[in-house]
């Protein structure tokens, strides 16, 4: 297998985009081809999850290929539920790494809010067993509520340990052009003050309103090379040195400890290993906090603190901007937004801006090994990359 | 002879009580500040109104529209029992509700417009106006409608309003819904919130000036990209509606 | 008529499932289909649960109440819950009834309440 690099990234504004899907996808694409040099490509892959049913078009990839100009170049959608992103980038790597191509364009769009949010949130929870859960009426906030009340009993997590990572995130988003979310929040607006709780209403106890990341459109991309390209396109050097991935029980419920993320654990050893490094390498690194419990959840099932102490972590600041390991420099999904089949790959863009030096206010100060995790389902897909700065 | 005419045509208002002005912290940390207006501050209201008729999203337009008429037609006495609060951040306009009394006992529940999204000022200040209804006024029930769907959900099934059916809303005959006082003491506690006094400093700058909306809803960046993200090839939908034909010949 | 809510027991090697998947987790030697419907139990303890308030737009409730129950045979299920004041660990009861209506179609599941 060959070594893997980034050699563009482009990204939209993250929030609501009145351009159609296509054009979401096709605007970070020319961002990332102006990035790299490049005006043709090999292969493009598009990540999304709701192109046929919330826009009604399938075939989204010939679709975004052909607006981009870049026809003959082969092209397919990749979805995997929100983790599509990351498994569109996957696919990129093993393009480059097989040697069949010299350069991949990875695209993820999503246009959520070309539907109201009811239509939304029912979307979302497609993703969940059809006979043992959506028939329920389940939600994603509900599972991830059922999650939070047993982590909070087992390892004393509470919901001041929530609002504080969606106070940080916050506060990075600020930090963020591209954030969906440019308003600072403050403990005393969503928990304490009198009117907190009107401020912050249950979404699905004991998840708040501010527990949940946004419902957002957005676009972001990446192009992959190898090593050779990379030479002749003069950037700098960011490689793709490890990714990982693990599924776990589409039922929730069929896990043997429904406080572990397994599918976490599993992915973030896997890229560690083909990466050649561990978690106490890393210095900057993108969680999957579509709810506030999942980023402390993520930060032990990959290995930075032990398990059921990231609450701890948190609360000692190792997690913000200024921290030991800063996670969510972004923004993550809570402030940045969530726009679903461009998530992981709005991650990829983030660590590779950190890894680059680029990231402006939010720059994790000599960031050389970054980390991803990308989160599908309500964990039962998971994939972890691991990102190193040569030279 | 005018002064005739206008004694015909002008409503004569019933005394209500006025709606004690409160505040609140919100989640970033700011204040808001919610209090009745009079007509006097109607005109600068206009001001930050008009914007909205452009924007096409949530159904901002229509809501734009039509607050734009209920003030108007407060101001010009042409309405009867009307009422206007609104939620104000260091003096900054965040939100417009309005509504107004069908007799001592029944009110009728208009708009509510948030000029300042992501904090929940819209819920705040619809939250007001059924405080300002039941409580203050003493009425027994208020009629509503919603016209987006996230009004429907957050206010029709979360505090599980009576339906009146047989009733047709004044905007635009759909069937109405209704919060009755039982209701309202049922949801009291996550509606009725605030703090009154409102501080003496706090209130003489909210009262000062209604400043215009820090962030309000903006028509889209690029009008023909959202006209091709509404399925519209020919990009004339929006362009009409604004009465303004932009481009001249051919266009993507 | 009592409706139920069906396991899957492998016909090689007796491994219960629910929910359904065409090979069996433990012996992976079952041909597809090859699984004994099992009726799952109705009594059980609470592992988990939550109400949620954002609901998709066929429930025209404030709340729904939902709940993963664990079994004495070790499987679990996740059900409505018909129960005011939740608690982790309470002995509740399931019934199987509609739990969804979806344009036209009627859904059925368990919906359990304190036992």
């Amino acid at each position: 297998m060959r070594e893997v690099y980034v050699a563009g990234i482009g990204i939209t504004s993250f929030s609501r985009l009145e351009y159609p899907l296509a054009e979401i996808a096709a605007y970070p694409a020319m961002g990332a081809l102006r990035d790299a040099g490049l005006k043709k490509i090999d292969q493009v892959y598009v990540a999304n999850m709701g192109s046929a049913r919330i826009n009604n078009q399938t075939a989204l990839a010939s679709a975004v290929v052909d607006t981009l100009g870049l026809t003959p170049a082969g092209a397919e959608r990749i979805e995997n539920g929100p983790a599509s992103g990351a498994s569109a980038v996957k696919q990129g790597f093993l393009g480059v790494a097989s040697g069949m191509y010299e350069t991949v364009l990875v695209t993820g769009c999503e246009r959520m809010r070309e539907v109201n949010n009811l239509e939304a949130t029912d979307f979302v929870a497609t993703m969940t067993h059809p006979l043992a859960e959506y028939i329920y009426g389940v939600t994603l906030p509900a599972h991830a509520a059922m999650f939070t009340r047993l982590y909070m009993q087992k390892y004393g997590v509470t919901a001041r340990h929530l609002g504080m990572v969606a106070v940080k995130n916050h506060a990075n988003a600020m930090k963020n052009p591209f954030a969906h979310l440019h308003q600072p929040i403050t403990l005393e607006g969503i928990l304490d003050s009198p009117e907190a709780f009107t401020n912050n209403p249950y979404v699905a106890e004991p998840l708040r309103f501010f527990d949940c990341c946004p419902v957002s459109d957005g676009g972001a991309a990446v192009i992959l090379a190898s090593k050779e390209k990379m030479a002749e396109l003069g950037k700098p050097l960011v490689r793709l040195a490890g990714i990982g991935q693990a599924t776990d029980t589409l039922a929730v419920f069929e896990r043997p400890d429904p406080t572990d993320l397994l599918a976490v654990r599993g992915s973030a050893a896997a890229a560690f290993a083909m990466a050649g490094l561990t978690p106490a390498d890393v210095q900057v690194a993108e969680l999957h906090d579509a709810f506030t419990i999942l980023e402390i959840a993520e930060s032990e099932e990959a290995g930075f603190f032990p398990k059921g102490q990231g609450h701890l972590a948190l609360e000692r600041g190792e997690t913000a901007l200024g921290g030991a390991l800063p996670i969510n420099p972004s923004g993550g999904l809570k402030g940045k937004g969530h726009p679903v089949g461009a998530t992981g790959v709005g991650q990829v863009h983030e660590i590779v801006t950190q890894l680059r030096g680029d990231a402006g206010e939010r720059q994790v100060a000599g960031a050389r090994v970054g980390f991803t995790c990308n989160f599908g389902g309500f964990g039962n897909n998971v994939i972890s990359m691991v990102f190193v700065r040569e030279e | 002879m005018g002064v005739d005419l206008e004694k015909i045509l002008r409503p004569i208002d019933s005394p209500l009580a006025p709606y004690p002005p409160k505040f609140m912290t919100v989640a970033s940390g700011e204040t808001l500040v919610i209090r009745q207006v009079d007509r006097d501050e109607i005109p600068t209201l206009l001001l930050a109104v008009e914007p909205l008729l452009h924007v096409e999203r949530d159904f901002y337009d229509v809501v734009a529209a039509r607050v734009y008429a209920e003030l108007l037609g407060y101001y010009r006495h042409r309405m009867q029992d009307e009422y206007v609060l609104v939620g104000q951040i260091d003096g900054h306009l965040a939100a417009i509700v309005n509504g107004r009394t069908v007799n001592p006992k029944l009110g009728m529940s208009l708009h509510t417009l948030a000029l300042r999204r992501g904090l929940r000022i819209g819920a705040h200040c619809f939250a007001a106006k059924m405080e300002y209804h039941i409580d203050i006024l003493g009425q027994d029930e208020v009629l509503i409608v919603a016209e987006s769907p996230i009004g429907f959900r957050r206010w029709m099934i979360e505090y599980q309003l009576e339906k009146r059916f047989e009733v047709a809303h004044e905007l635009g005959g759909v069937p109405s819904y209704a919060l009755t006082k039982a209701l309202f003491d049922r949801a009291r506690s996550s509606l009725v919130v605030g703090r009154r006094p409102v501080p003496p400093d706090l209130l003489a700058q909210a009262q000062a000036a209604i400043l215009p909306p820090t962030d309000p809803p903006r028509p889209p960046a690029d009008l023909l990209a959202a006209t091709r993200a509404m399925y519209d090839s020919t990009g004339t939908a929006l362009l009409l509606q604004r009465g303004r034909q932009e481009l001249e010949g051919g266009h993507a | 008529m009592e409706r139920q809510i069906y396991a899957y027991a492998c016909r090689r090697c007796g491994a219960l499932h629910y929910p359904f998947r065409m090979v069996c987790r433990e012996c992976g030697e079952n041909g597809p289909h090859e699984f004994d419907p099992v009726p799952l139990p109705k009594e059980g303890t609470l592992l988990t649960f939550t109400f949620v308030h954002n609901l998709p737009a066929e429930y025209e409730v404030a709340r729904l109440g939902l709940g993963v129950v664990e079994f004495a045979n070790g499987l679990r299920m996740l059900g409505q819950l018909d129960i005011a004041d939740p608690k982790l660990g309470m002995k509740v009861v399931g019934e199987v009834k509609v739990v969804r209506q979806e344009a036209y179609a009627r859904r059925y599941g368990m919906v359990f309440r304190a036992a």
